[in-house]
């Protein structure tokens, strides 16, 4: 089943470039079919998990067995919830993209070589590709923004996140490749169960484990864009097409932050004792120093971009207290701020193909020219700041008590944090509300027509999505707690290593 | 057995979110039925309410439904039902009610009259969220909600620039309390092990020192969510403004309900209050007050500052809305006197006069066509009986005059104080005093003398629909004093859970007289003084003679002592001054490459970039990697 994840979209993107340019709207209806059909997989991968825990619905098979390569995939309560939202996400930015008129035969193949790509990296279990197919996700999404892109800025936008991902990507790989390289020349494997379990049994020299863990927190941080590696964000999706905004910004964003806890904590334990009060330290800088420029932003996609930013800061947070909570309450805001920023650019995508212009001062009482729209849009922006009902309220407010008791983070990071969720999220939330949705309509407003019929569902499908786990977050957090829990035991056995004291930081890396 | 009947609590809960949800999905087109629909879930939530009131005896808890189980934090959702609890689901049911009845003689031609429906019941399920709460994330969770929905009911009429702004600031400044109210929670999380109020409360009748050094602050960061919602000092400030919605919104949540949730949460808390009062180091300055100190005078600030507000507005709302900031200083400072008894009993009655004043003030704005000015209005009594008559038994009641309930309820308060602290006894005194006088200034300019607009001239009386909530709204504040409730309620904080042997009807109501009756004649006194300085200054005026005589104090009591503008320049020099400096930052530092015009101008930026962009790259690129390793350096060196 998860095989036929990854294999569906990338067959529907090849079908797609094969299709005759004769019938123009085929590319978009194989591509709606094929998300259509991953969206119905994960939903029944989903309800048939066991939440006991463990890996399940695995598929392995032999590809260069010299190098110790497999195809090897598997979920656990880590990525399960993951890829349901992934392919939910997946499913409503094809079903948004609509508006693309130009080339829709390359678009609508690269969008769902992205999609197989995304899934391809949140379900492998082998380190080689899990980088792969995070690759062949990227690619399309540099291709769409410098293609389809919009704005004037799109030049210069694209430029900015390609070299950020590639260069964040890079220092991931070299982390990764140093974490191969310490496997012992007889058993060395790319497949993640087994190195975490060898790192286990015999942990790798605290110093190395440093470098190591240095090299993934940045690469990883950068790909999720940690403050200050953070600018290409806003940047990038403010010139995307609304789909790729979704994908990236809602799914493939989160394999930074699934990397980090899938290999880095498990494998580097000492490097966590480390780095992460490093990373806590850093993710104050996107709390609360990208929540204060999200309120200074004039354009709704600058907003949105910084406050998701942002909103990454909780999932951080989350991870460097490195208590049961704290963790899995990372991941479930991980899912829960992918079917929202999912849906924020979404609307934003329909708002921009109406108005032209993305300029809250040129926006006003969208509530009554495009009720629906505008209703949709206020409940993204309260979702956003965290108000109880949606997953994101959920999430973070199990960071916060994951990171009250934790010995990572330091009180003043939660105050700091609950200030940054409760006040500064809200004070620009409502501050857009205010300029676009309420007071009188603004110039121009008779020709803006509101999303009708086939139009609403993407966004109705990541409302209830968001609903559904923020009523009953349980859903989400039974199946998390195991495969957390045996995360945050591995990354704690690194406090006895760690008090031996860290080697410099250039003899570690004179032993390779 | 297979359904109890404690486990119909829940129908009261989910019937007006039902209610919401359906009339959002379903009804949004179809006025009519969408306000039939949230008029009948809040009626039948009323029914069941008194049902269990009269079958449900001492104390219960629903089934409860699991929400989140992760290590040492577990949160389920259950209700509790204890004479505390179910006598606010009848005040909130009750007068929700008829405020729902009343909503749709007031607003039936409205455009908008499902949304507004659809907001009143999801505002009346998060309400009664607060009030079933059996822990606290769950009673934080409707919290809130409790904003959320009063944001879109302030809001309501959102093509108004300033109900946008009002519904906005209402919420932010919740918000502030809110951040309070969650560390508060982390707080007595972290020390005691559990969120929920029965094992807490055990818990601290056992060990009451367990919260060791954080008592002091966790009770007053827990205090801060009351200080949002129950807009006390100094977040008061959300509370007048709030007045910019229609007005049964503001009967309802001004007077009813959220602003009643602080002090119901004070009052479902006071355990925590009553630890061992310790501070830790940095506040050794606070040695000798306990948090309960603190909150008792934060109640008797706001009551006597909001007093001094009131006098000299001229918005019929406003002045109300000031009178009810007032009361809510008055059983703040009742739990913070160690009497929560009192400040329910107050919360109960006021609840009921408060609400039919502000349903008569809608009444007569209704009838002088939204003209909300008193000075404009005059001589409505002979044109408006029904409103005139019950407005002015809600005035006297809220003036504290025998046998009225406010009577009974401000008298109990007078009496704590009298036991507890002079100094706010005085204080409270001198706001009875110039309670009574706002509000009957308010009364003869309003409705006596003669007409002094337009609009007054041709006013006449409200259709049935909004006078009959008025009516029965009448019956409770006439009847609520002597009907046994600070007995119920006393049963509540005693400690075996009895309730006190009742009354009979003429000890009732002679009561405060046998039990402290220097307060309650002091407390008459005080009302008969405000209420001959009222005659003399409004008997027969038709322009405010305050101004003239008092000057800039008259003026400062007009401008709310300026806190909003204060406020507004705080938030000015700390917030959007820090929000510029981190925008500059990342537009220019961080963002690095300073290639952008400063006015934008793309195209010099795009031929720029095209001259720069292959060596920009490869410099941008060392930068980058430049700036990890030193970060990697820097943190291993030291």
């Amino acid at each position: 089943m998860l095989l036929a994840l990854i294999l569906i979209p990338l067959l529907a993107a090849i079908a797609v470039a094969l299709s005759p340019r004769t019938s123009p709207a085929l590319p978009r209806l194989l591509a709606l079919a094929a998300t259509g059909a991953t969206f119905v997989i994960s939903v029944m991968l989903f309800l048939r998990f066991d939440i006991a825990g463990g890996m399940q619905f695995e598929q392995t098979m032999a590809w260069v067995p010299s190098l110790g390569l497999r195809f090897h995939v598997g979920v656990d309560g880590l990525n399960i919830g993951l890829v349901l939202m992934g392919c939910i996400v997946a499913f409503a930015a094809t079903a948004v993209s609509w508006d693309i008129q130009r080339d829709e035969k390359g678009f609508y193949s690269l969008l769902l070589a992205m999609i197989g790509g995304i899934l391809g990296a949140f379900v492998s279990q082998d380190l080689f590709w899990l980088y792969f197919f995070h690759e062949l996700a990227l690619i399309p999404t540099f291709l769409m923004i410098g293609v389809w892109g919009r704005g004037e800025d799109k030049n210069y936008a694209t430029f900015n996140i390609t070299m950020y991902l590639t260069l964040g990507a890079l220092i991931a790989l070299s982390g990764l490749i140093l974490l191969y390289l310490q496997m012992p020349l007889a058993d060395r494997t790319f497949d993640i169960q087994a190195m975490t379990k060898h790192f286990q049994l015999h942990p790798i020299a605290a110093g190395d484990q440093n470098l190591i863990f240095g090299l993934l927190m940045f690469g990883f941080g950068i790909l999720v864009s940690l403050w200050p590696f953070h600018t290409w964000a806003p940047l990038g999706y403010g010139a995307a097409p609304t789909a790729n905004a979704m994908l990236h910004a809602g799914v493939l964003k989160k394999f930074g932050l699934y990397g980090l806890i899938r290999i880095a904590l498990p494998m580097l334990p000492a490097g966590s004792q480390r780095w992460l009060p490093v990373l806590a330290l850093l993710c104050m800088g996107n709390l609360v120093y990208c929540g204060w420029v999200a309120m200074r932003q004039r354009n709704l996609n600058g907003l949105i971009g910084n406050s998701s930013v942002a909103h990454m800061g909780f999932c951080f947070l989350g991870i460097a207290s490195l208590t049961l909570v704290g963790v899995t309450g990372a991941v479930l805001v991980m899912i829960a701020h992918g079917l929202l920023a999912a849906l924020s650019f979404g609307l934003s995508g329909y708002l921009y193909s109406q108005t032209g212009t993305l300029d809250i001062p040129r926006l006003g009482g969208l509530l009554r020219r495009l009720p629906f729209i505008g209703a949709a849009l206020m409940i993204a922006l309260f979702a956003g700041c965290g108000v109880p009902g949606f997953a994101n309220f959920a999430g973070e407010l199990m960071v916060l008590f994951g990171a009250w008791k934790s010995g990572v983070t330091g009180h003043w990071m939660v105050v700091a944090a609950a200030w940054a969720g409760l006040i500064i999220g809200a004070v620009y939330m409502l501050r857009a509300i205010r300029n676009m949705l309420h007071c009188p309509e603004a110039e121009g407003a008779g020709e803006w027509i509101d999303a009708i019929g086939s139009r609403r569902w993407p966004y109705a499908l990541l409302i209830a999505a968001l609903v559904l786990f923020g009523v009953a977050p349980g859903l989400l957090t039974d199946a998390i707690k195991p495969s957390a829990e045996a995360i945050v035991k591995m990354a704690s056995s690194g406090k006895a290593n760690a008090v031996a004291p860290a080697a410099p930081l250039l003899k570690a890396a004179s032993t390779h | 057995m297979a359904t109890q009947i404690e486990n119909i609590a829940w129908w009261i809960l989910l019937l007006p979110l039902l209610s919401a949800v359906g009339i959002t999905l379903f009804t949004l087109r179809f006025h009519k039925l969408s306000a039939q629909i949230s008029i009948a879930a809040v009626s039948v939530s009323f029914l069941l309410s008194l049902l269990l009131f009269v079958a449900l005896p001492g104390s219960a808890f629903s089934v409860s439904a699991s929400w989140i189980h992760v290590a040492d934090l577990s949160i389920d959702f259950r209700l509790i039902l204890d004479p505390l609890s179910k006598l606010m689901l009848l005040v909130v049911t009750g007068v929700g009610m008829l405020i729902h009845i009343y909503s749709y003689g007031y607003l039936h031609d409205d455009r908008s009259l499902s949304r507004y429906f659809a907001s009143l019941s999801l505002f009346t399920f998060s309400m009664l969220g607060i009030v079933l709460a059996s822990n606290f994330v769950m009673m934080f969770i409707f919290w809130e909600l409790v904003g959320v929905s009063s944001y879109l009911l302030i809001g309501f009429w959102y093509e108004k620039a300033s109900a946008a702004d009002a519904c906005k600031k209402a919420f932010l400044t919740n918000r502030v309390g809110d951040f309070g109210f969650i560390l508060g929670i982390l707080v007595v999380w972290a020390a005691l092990g559990s969120l929920e109020f029965d094992q807490l409360k055990a818990v601290l009748a056992a060990h009451p020192g367990k919260l060791g050094a954080m008592a002091g602050v966790g009770g007053l960061l827990v205090f801060c969510g009351a200080m949002g919602k129950s807009a006390q000092f100094p977040l008061h400030v959300w509370l007048p403004d709030a007045m910019e919605g229609p007005t049964p919104v503001s009967a309802l949540i001004h007077a009813a309900t959220m602003v009643a949730a602080g002090v119901y949460m004070l009052c479902r808390t006071f355990f925590l209050f009553q630890a061992t009062p310790a501070w830790p180091e940095a506040l050794a300055f606070l040695h000798g007050w306990t948090a309960l100190d603190i909150i008792a005078w934060i109640g008797g600030a706001t009551a006597l500052m909001a007093a001094l507000m009131a006098v000299q507005q001229d918005d019929i709302k406003r002045i109300l809305a000031y009178s009810t900031l007032s009361q809510l200083g008055y059983m703040v400072m009742a739990v913070g006197l160690s009497g929560p008894s009192p400040a329910m009993y107050h919360l109960t009655t006021h609840a009921f006069f408060k609400a039919m004043l502000f349903l008569g003030a809608g009444s007569v704005i209704h009838a002088c066509h939204h003209e909300q000015n008193i000075w404009r209005m005059g001589g409505l009594f002979r044109k408006m009986p029904i409103t005139s008559w019950t407005f002015l038994l809600g005035a006297l009641a809220l003036c504290g005059v025998q046998p009225l309930s406010g009577f009974y309820s401000k008298d109990a308060i007078l009496a704590q104080a009298m036991e507890h602290s002079l100094p706010l006894f005085g204080l409270a005194m001198g706001v009875a005093g110039l309670t009574t006088f706002y509000m009957f200034r308010l009364v003869f300019v309003a409705f006596f003398g003669k007409e002094r607009g337009e609009q007054a001239a041709h006013a006449h009386e409200s259709p049935g629909i909004m006078t009959w909530p008025l009516r029965a709204l009448a019956f409770f504040t006439v009847a609520s004093g002597v009907m046994g409730i600070d007995h119920f309620i006393a049963g509540a904080f005693a400690a075996g859970g009895h309730e006190a042997a009742s009354l009979s009807f003429a000890e009732a109501l002679m009561a405060p007289f046998a039990h402290s009756p220097a307060a309650a004649f002091l407390g008459l006194f005080a009302t008969m003084l405000g209420l001959s300085a009222a005659w003399a200054c409004y008997g027969a005026a038709d322009a405010d003679p305050l101004p003239q005589r008092f000057g800039s104090i008259a003026q400062t009591m007009r401008h709310r002592f300026y806190f909003d503008e204060m406020y507004e320049e705080a938030i000015r020099l700390t917030h959007d001054a820090i929000a510029s400096v981190a925008d500059w930052i990342d537009r220019w530092l961080i963002s690095g490459l300073l290639v952008r015009g400063a006015h934008g101008s793309f195209e010099v930026f795009g031929r720029f970039l095209r001259l720069l962009q292959s060596g920009n790259l490869q410099t941008y690129a060392f930068l980058l990697v430049a700036g990890l390793l030193a970060i990697i350096y820097l943190s291993f060196s030291h």
